[in-house]
């Protein structure tokens, strides 16, 4: 056999290789584009259309859907109570399962017991959530637990209002669910730093903080990273905790899309889906800008 | 088509990985039955060589022959290779006996055969009381023979071994150097074995190739190759040499002189070269146990040896020998290894200016 | 919690050791512990509220005290009108999360292996793969269901709304395999190539063993967050409703601890399931370690 014929060999394997590579991710493909892309397209081109107020839509195509979502004054209200939402969950699902994967990965010194710990952290995870969100009410509410322990202590005379059904119930509700969608990938990236290198600092006379600023903190970015692209992205697109814990007195950009279908207003609802995908899209754009994710998982 | 011998051609082998060419036109023959060391530093392409040996790299160009025949997009078990992976790549879920028997169970033995045939390889490697155990419960050496065990149980032509010492510490590594020549001479086939240990590589192997940047720079038997290298990277990467350079001031007869700074002139033996001219610039080794070291004015040098003067910078004990780091090259390595005995007789200290001297005709000339 | 910490503290080993590095113990240690433990207060603490709730009598309310001990509410559960068809919501979530489980655990898996080489057009899918992950479910839902619409199909839990789930459980999968099979040593494939296997062979007596409890992993990802999903179902489950929605329009009109005993069930079902599934692994990783045991 001669060299050239070998030649041709290598190119020939590799693209062997990618049709393989291709038959093994189709049926994620054959997933994502029905249940995905497509209908993301649908949603997009029923944003254009005209509709007659009665769950019909007439293929004429309108920038009126857009204008209407940009010219009511209620747009504005929902993005900024939303985001405001996500914003505090944000910073408290990170501050809360950032300590908590510090404390599991760096305090507890027995590998099984830390590994116990975390899986207590996420049994919880297996049940469902609106039953975890409605279990506040005993605790919360105006007769609750909380109420009525601070009143028999003598620290309040009379109930505290803003337990439940408030921007505050949003916030606990939303902390509650999600600080395990940061927990997890922080869990990961810390437990992958090498013990070594922070014994390495201490020898070299690094303080604890210096430690975390230099060491902890950038070794875990990923994780950070990640664990914020779960919580952002649930959050911006949740209407049902803050129906039920704001008790009606505030509501998310989503919850109000859901008012539009539920009297059928596709289009309208269209538009605002568009524009809140967009917002979502170059939110984790932003956050994927800094890590390499998918370097990050498969590493 | 069957492999019946283990006797390896490599013909013009090349290997590009996309603009880099890992491997660059390699030529050699491997006799059957000989135990072969590619020796050269990480990436130097003797990993890829091995691995297209085993059929898990496709060469960009030319052939592999074994037995004669052309393997090139073979499958691995077709060619009669069986490759031992540097980490061992036991499969963690399975037991010792599951490990070696796995060969045979693919290829479809019943669970009575292939455990009767398991259980004589694992006597064979003497790890029968481990049978058992689960490949992470084992010390690396036992590992090792696991390994060993599982890739001979398919009785190969070629055995393929990826650095096999290189995860074991020292004394270990000395220990199944010698279990690995035992085998190697038990089992009577061919065994291809990577390093970048020169050591390893001269005190198991019947032929040294050693490789620099895809090209074999010098093959042949481990004597060979250390006493007389072909070029300075093969003197240096082999170690026990010291590198001279010098200008060639005249050729006569079977022997040329070379000046060199610091030194009288250098007389080398041609040894049949005669392509040498003089003004040109030549290289030059010397065994560094063939440096005597004296002190300066203490006796004339009997005419036939060659001398450079030169200052101790450091001195090493080694046991059995003294190794005198000299400076007699500026920043380059000039070594004496003085037997021990001999060193004590009349102990140098560092800083002492000494005469290095040895034979001339221990002088050889390098391309 | 306490149980927790008294578990920690009653660890011979454990004690032991703090007892040796006693001083060692820094007082940032003592306030995570602390924060630790708070939050496992929080993350337990309101669910045992409601489970012990849901068992008062017919006087009971939403709210502590206890009124009288009796399984009232889940008979109320199950025979009530208003309550909905929890029994058949309840039936339909499993069988749908079961079907979600093994085509995510099939399809993570492949894409896993696809996704351990570069190849043409790799990028695009896997951030359409995030895109799928992160767009908001009731934006999704109504694409699907909009979809489904135009092209004159009904839309049913096991039609639109499996498509719905798979396209947030499969990301997900993907995820979580990468992560396992980041730790999965390619010379394993290779070695068993060496020694003859086929292709299919290494799939099956090499990688899918090694691999099992990341598989195991993906599947408990998979079923809770099928058996779990709300926004993505509400606009594609068609007629019928899954359990979460039938919870949902519960919540919507019903304020009895019916509410509750609904959560003890649907926790009972969840950790029962988990727990007959991790008790089979269980019991099969010991088979496997007595029959090696055994020759």
């Amino acid at each position: 056999m001669s060299a050239t014929a070998h030649a041709s060999l290598p190119g020939a394997a590799s693209q062997k290789k990618g049709l393989v590579s291709w038959l093994y991710v189709s049926p994620l493909v054959a997933v994502l584009i029905p249940f995905f892309v497509v209908p993301i397209v649908v949603v997009v081109i029923a944003s254009f259309l005209e509709h007659d107020g009665f769950g019909g839509m007439i293929p004429h195509f309108t920038l009126a859907n857009y204008a209407g979502v940009f010219t009511a004054g209620l747009t504005l209200k929902l993005y900024l109570s939303t985001i405001k939402f996500a914003i505090l969950t944000w910073a408290f699902t990170l501050l809360i399962g950032f300590w908590i994967a510090y404390f599991l990965v760096f305090h507890v010194r027995n590998q099984l017991l830390a590994i116990g710990l975390f899986l207590v952290c996420t049994v919880p995870f297996w049940t469902s959530n609106i039953i975890r969100m409605i279990s506040w009410i005993p605790l919360l509410g105006k007769n609750g637990l909380v109420n009525a322990g601070l009143i028999s202590s003598g620290v309040i005379d009379q109930p505290l209002e803003f337990l439940l059904f408030s921007d505050f119930a949003v916030v606990v509700a939303y902390t509650h669910q999600l600080t395990i969608f940061m927990i997890v990938p922080i869990f990961n990236a810390m437990a992958r730093i090498d013990k070594r290198t922070i014994e390495a600092a201490r020898d070299a006379g690094a303080s604890r903080f210096e430690i975390m600023r230099h060491i902890v903190v950038p070794l875990s970015r990923n994780g950070i990273a990640l664990g914020s692209i779960f919580v952002l992205s649930i959050v911006m697109g949740d209407f049902f905790v803050v129906k039920v814990m704001s008790g009606g007195g505030s509501a998310s950009v989503v919850s109000a899309l859901f008012e539009d279908i539920a009297v059928l207003q596709y289009p309208p609802a269209a538009a605002a889906a568009v524009i809140l995908l967009l917002v979502v899209v170059i939110m984790i754009a932003l956050i994927l800008r800094t890590v390499d994710v998918r370097k990050e998982i498969t590493r | 088509m069957k492999i019946e011998s283990g006797d390896i051609e490599l013909a013009g082998l090349y290997k590009h990985f996309g603009e880099t060419a890992a491997v660059d036109g390699v030529n050699l023959k491997i006799p059957d039955g000989a135990y072969c060391c590619f020796l050269g530093p990480s990436g130097c392409g003797k990993t890829t060589i091995l691995r297209m040996i085993a059929g898990h790299e496709d060469p960009t160009g030319g052939e592999i022959l074994i037995g004669g025949h052309d393997v090139v997009g073979l499958p691995p078990v077709e060619r009669r290779t069986a490759m031992m992976f540097q980490s061992y790549a036991l499969f963690p879920h399975l037991s010792v006996r599951d490990n070696v028997a796995f060969p045979l169970r693919v290829r479809g033995l019943s669970k009575a055969d292939r455990y009767k045939s398991a259980d004589a390889m694992l006597e064979k490697v003497r790890l029968t009381e481990l049978a058992n155990r689960l490949p992470g419960q084992l010390s690396g050496g036992q590992q090792q023979r696991v390994a060993l065990a599982r890739a001979a149980i398919t009785e190969p032509k070629v055995l393929l071994l990826d650095e096999p010492l290189s995860a074991l510490d020292e004394q270990l590594r000395i220990q199944m150097r010698t279990e690995l020549r035992r085998m190697q001479r038990e089992l009577g086939i061919t065994f291809v074995h990577v390093t970048h240990t020169q050591l390893e590589a001269i005190a198991l192997a019947d032929i040294v190739v050693v490789m620099e940047k895809g090209k074999i720079k010098q093959a042949g038997p481990a004597r060979e190759v250390y006493a007389e290298p072909k070029d300075r990277y093969v003197a240096e990467f082999l170690g026990g040499q010291n590198v001279l350079s010098g200008k060639v001031e005249s050729v006569n007869g079977a022997s040329l002189v070379v000046s060199a700074p610091d030194s009288a002139a250098i007389v080398v033996p041609l040894k049949g070269r005669n392509a040498v001219h003089g003004g040109e610039r030549v290289e030059l080794a010397v065994r560094r146990d063939d440096i005597h070291l004296r002190r300066p004015g203490q006796q004339n040098l009997e005419p036939g040896w060659n001398s450079i003067s030169a200052r101790i910078r450091a001195i090493e004990y080694q046991g059995a020998f003294v190794k005198v780091m000299l400076d007699a090259l500026g920043e380059a390595e000039f070594v004496a290894y003085v037997p021990e005995r001999e060193f004590f007789v009349d102990t140098f200290a560092v800083g002492d200016v000494v005469i290095a001297a040895w034979r001339a005709e221990r002088s050889l000339l390098l391309s | 919690m306490s149980a927790t910490t008294m578990s920690i503290a009653r660890h011979p080993k454990a004690r032991k050791r703090s007892v040796a590095d006693e001083s060692k113990r820094p007082w940032t240690f003592w306030v995570l512990a602390a924060l630790f433990a708070a939050y496992v207060l929080a993350l337990y603490g309101p669910m045992l509220c409601i489970y012990v709730l849901s068992f008062q009598d017919v006087r009971g309310g939403l709210v502590f005290p206890m009124k009288g001990l009796s399984t009232h509410w889940f008979v109320d559960l199950f025979t009530q009108v208003r309550t909905g068809d929890v029994k058949g919501g309840f039936d339909r979530s499993i069988t749908l999360a079961v079907i979600v489980t093994v085509l995510t655990v099939v399809g993570s898996f492949l894409a896993g292996l696809a996704f351990r080489n570069r190849f043409k057009g790799d990028g695009i899918v896997f951030y359409v793969m995030i895109g799928s992950l992160v767009a908001p479910g009731l934006v999704l839902g109504i694409g699907i269901g909009l979809l489904f619409q135009y092209f004159g199909l009904p839309a049913s839990w096991y039609t639109s709304a499996l498509g719905a789930h798979l396209s947030w459980t499969l990301p997900f999968g993907v995820l979580v395999m990468f992560a396992v099979m980041s730790r999965f040593d390619r010379a394993w494939e290779e070695a068993g190539r060496d020694l003859g296997a086929t292709s299919w062979q290494i799939i099956r007596m090499v990688v899918i063993p090694i691999l099992l409890p990341g598989i195991v992993a993906v599947a408990l990802f998979g079923f809770t967050l099928s058996y779990d999903e709300f926004s993505r179902t509400l606009q594609t489950s068609g007629p019928l409703n899954t359990l979460p929605l039938e919870i949902w329009s519960m919540t919507l009109n019903v304020t009895s601890p019916s509410l509750y005993a609904l959560g003890t069930v649907t926790t009972l079902a969840s950790f029962l399931i988990i727990g007959v599934c991790l008790g089979a692994i269980a019991i099969l990783q010991k088979r496997r370690a007595r029959s090696l045991s055994s020759h």
